[in-house]
């Protein structure tokens, strides 16, 4: 039976609320996903973002609110149903360190197994592109111990990747990698979405990153969206004081001709200096 | 080099279920021998030929006595036990992701106990006799088995899906069960107090064929879930996020494999007593032996706590005769220095 009630692609996110308790975390939030693009999720620590991210994959219950994946209603898929659907890497993902690296990328394959199915030829040709897509092929019957940061980043998404599913959410995928791996992350990514056309949804902590890499830029605060549009129109000064509470300048990177800023001076500062 | 990398990867993977197979076929050898060894020891020794014999219908009336009414019953039921409780251990570890999880810590063993000590105190007369059969000592051990892990996930009530969570209040379940026990033992007769310690201790001597009938009734659908449950489990290994996010939902599964997990241990105790550390040890080799796999796991947690079971049986047969000393006592003798032992080299390996 067809659940989609509409015809929209993307993910739309509808008046979605979510709390922790008594604490509300993401308000009431609207916001419209465009397929195929790279949508990244920006705003000060605790604004909701990581929250958001996961609520759009349904890991925490909404209060209010709904989100429709290509006009269908995420709340009425089965759990295996919506993992084939939007693939999540979470900020601190973890296994065991004797694991294989093609054992991990295999467990993408989860969702599209059945109760007694055995591993088909789907499985393999899903693991083999994931592998090869984000160049750890050489890496696969390493264990997840002995591989660096970045190495172990890439065997995560790939595993993400083996999901097949056509929005993928990444949750502040390059926080524990050096400048090169971060840069090597995210043109990945990035790669991946171009190459793939998969819908992707990014958490990014680095304001540089984020306007370097996304299509749709998002800035929150306080569970709320302040404002989405392209990187060019939301880098302002007096937005991103607002929203970060940084003094800035914003200047064009000459090399990406997208904006840079340069932070200055904190515009409500927590440690004020000793006169 | 994509097809090439294939292959490769194919023989790796199939290197690791050969390897498996392997182990498994020589544990399933090795839990035989121990049953034929088992019923071939004792305070006499009966040799395999006249056991065969004895199986297949025909032998002595002495040899049928020893081997059908003495020895199988209670040979078979510490297989029984003793693999159940090694499977309620292993999946244990494996939702919770901690190698010291087991049945003990849900509160099931003690809640057993503690049925039993209440079962020998109140119906006991004057002069220390039952009031009524024996044979409702086990009825009682699984009533404070499910009390105590009805209480436990009751406590926990909307926590129940936290791992951590659910095995504090085992716990303390746990540790309040063994308390009141203790104090029972303390304030009862004599006579209470040995056959409760004969029961915590686990002690399998005594089986009779209606035991193990109903111990291998009770435990055929618990294994058949088991297994089942087992094709859902792969992505525990990885944190919740990741599990949830490949389309396992932990905090909605995890209370299954909870409740299977102390059914299994519940009908495990119910005739055999307090054999618990076979719980914590027996998925540690398990997995020692066949690596992560769930269903290789499962069924290697089967044999080796069936072995183990067994075995520390055989020991005190061999070495305490005539006295009857429980199984258990062996289990956790042998049993402790060789979880510090992997604890330690564990250590080394991550040091």
């Amino acid at each position: 039976m067809d659940k989609r009630v509409a015809s929209e692609s993307g993910v739309s996110v509808e008046t979605l609320s979510v709390s922790y308790g008594a604490r509300t975390a993401v308000d009431a939030v609207s916001l419209a996903i465009p397929k195929g693009k790279i949508t990244v999720l920006a705003g000060p620590n605790g604004c909701g973002k990581s929250t958001l991210l996961r609520a759009i994959r349904r890991l925490h219950p909404a209060k209010s609110g709904r989100v429709l994946l290509d006009g269908l209603e995420t709340g009425r898929l089965r759990e295996k149903e919506i993992a084939r659907e939007i693939g999540l890497l979470g900020q601190s993902p973890s296994a065991p360190e004797d694991m294989r690296v093609e054992e991990l990328v295999r467990l993408g394959r989860f969702p599209h197994q059945a109760m007694m199915q055995p591993w088909s030829a789907e499985d393999a040709t899903a693991i083999e592109d994931a592998m090869f897509g984000t160049g750890i092929g050489h890496l696969r019957d390493r264990r997840l111990g002995s591989l660096s940061g970045g190495q172990l980043q890439r065997v995560w998404i790939a595993m993400v990747l083996a999901q097949e599913t056509d929005v993928i959410c990444l949750d502040e995928p390059v926080n524990h990698l050096d400048m090169a791996h971060q840069i090597d992350c995210l043109d990945l990514v990035s790669r991946l979405n171009r190459e793939r056309g998969r819908t992707v949804v990014l958490v990014l902590h680095d304001l540089n990153l984020a306007a370097r890499y996304a299509d749709l830029l998002v800035f929150m605060k306080e569970g709320r969206i302040v404002e989405a549009g392209l990187p060019r129109d939301l880098m302002r000064e007096d937005l991103i004081a607002s929203v970060f509470g940084i003094q800035c300048r914003v200047i064009e990177d000459p090399v990406h001709e997208r904006p840079l800023c340069i932070p200055m001076r904190n515009s409500s500062p927590r440690f004020r200096p000793v006169e | 080099m994509s097809s090439a990398a294939l292959g490769m990867s194919r023989e790796s993977f199939a290197r690791d279920r050969a390897r498996a197979v392997i182990v498994l076929l020589a544990l399933l050898g090795a839990a035989a021998a121990l049953l034929l060894g088992s019923t071939a020891f004792g305070s006499t020794w009966i040799p395999l030929d006249r056991i065969f014999a004895v199986l297949v219908g025909s032998g002595e009336r002495t040899d049928q006595l020893i081997v059908l009414q003495l020895r199988l019953p209670r040979v078979l039921l510490s297989a029984l036990a003793g693999g159940a409780i090694a499977i309620s251990g292993y999946m244990l570890q494996k939702v919770t992701r901690n190698d010291l999880a087991s049945p003990s810590v849900l509160g099931v063993v003690d809640g057993a106990a503690l049925g039993v000590v209440i079962f020998l105190a109140c119906l006991s007369d004057e002069s220390n006799a039952l009031v009524t059969s024996i044979a409702w000592q086990p009825v009682a051990a699984a009533a404070g088995a499910v009390t105590a892990v009805v209480l436990v996930f009751a406590l926990s009530g909307s926590q129940a899906s936290s791992a951590v969570r659910l095995l504090l209040f085992g716990i303390a379940v746990a540790a309040a069960a063994k308390a009141a026990t203790m104090v029972l033992m303390l304030i009862g007769p004599i006579y209470r107090t040995t056959q409760a310690a004969r029961w915590i201790a686990g002690a399998v001597n005594e089986t009779n064929w209606n035991e193990v009938q109903l111990t291998a009734l009770l435990l055929a659908p618990a294994l058949l879930a088991a297994l089942l449950l087992a094709r859902q489990l792969p992505p525990a290994d990885l944190d919740e996020i990741s599990a949830r996010s490949v389309g396992l939902n932990l905090p909605a599964f995890r209370p299954l494999v909870f409740a299977l997990a102390a059914t299994l241990t519940a009908i495990a105790v119910a005739f055999a007593g307090g054999v618990s550390f076979v719980g914590l040890l027996a998925p540690h080799m398990a997995r020692l032996l066949v690596g992560r796999s769930v269903s290789a796991g499962i069924i290697a947690s089967l044999l080796c706590g069936a072995a183990m079971l067994m075995g520390a049986d055989l020991v005190v047969r061999v070495l305490f005769a005539p006295t009857e000393v429980p199984a258990g006592t062996v289990t956790a003798v042998i049993g402790a220095p060789y979880f510090l032992y992997l604890l330690l080299r564990k250590d080394q390996i991550h040091g």
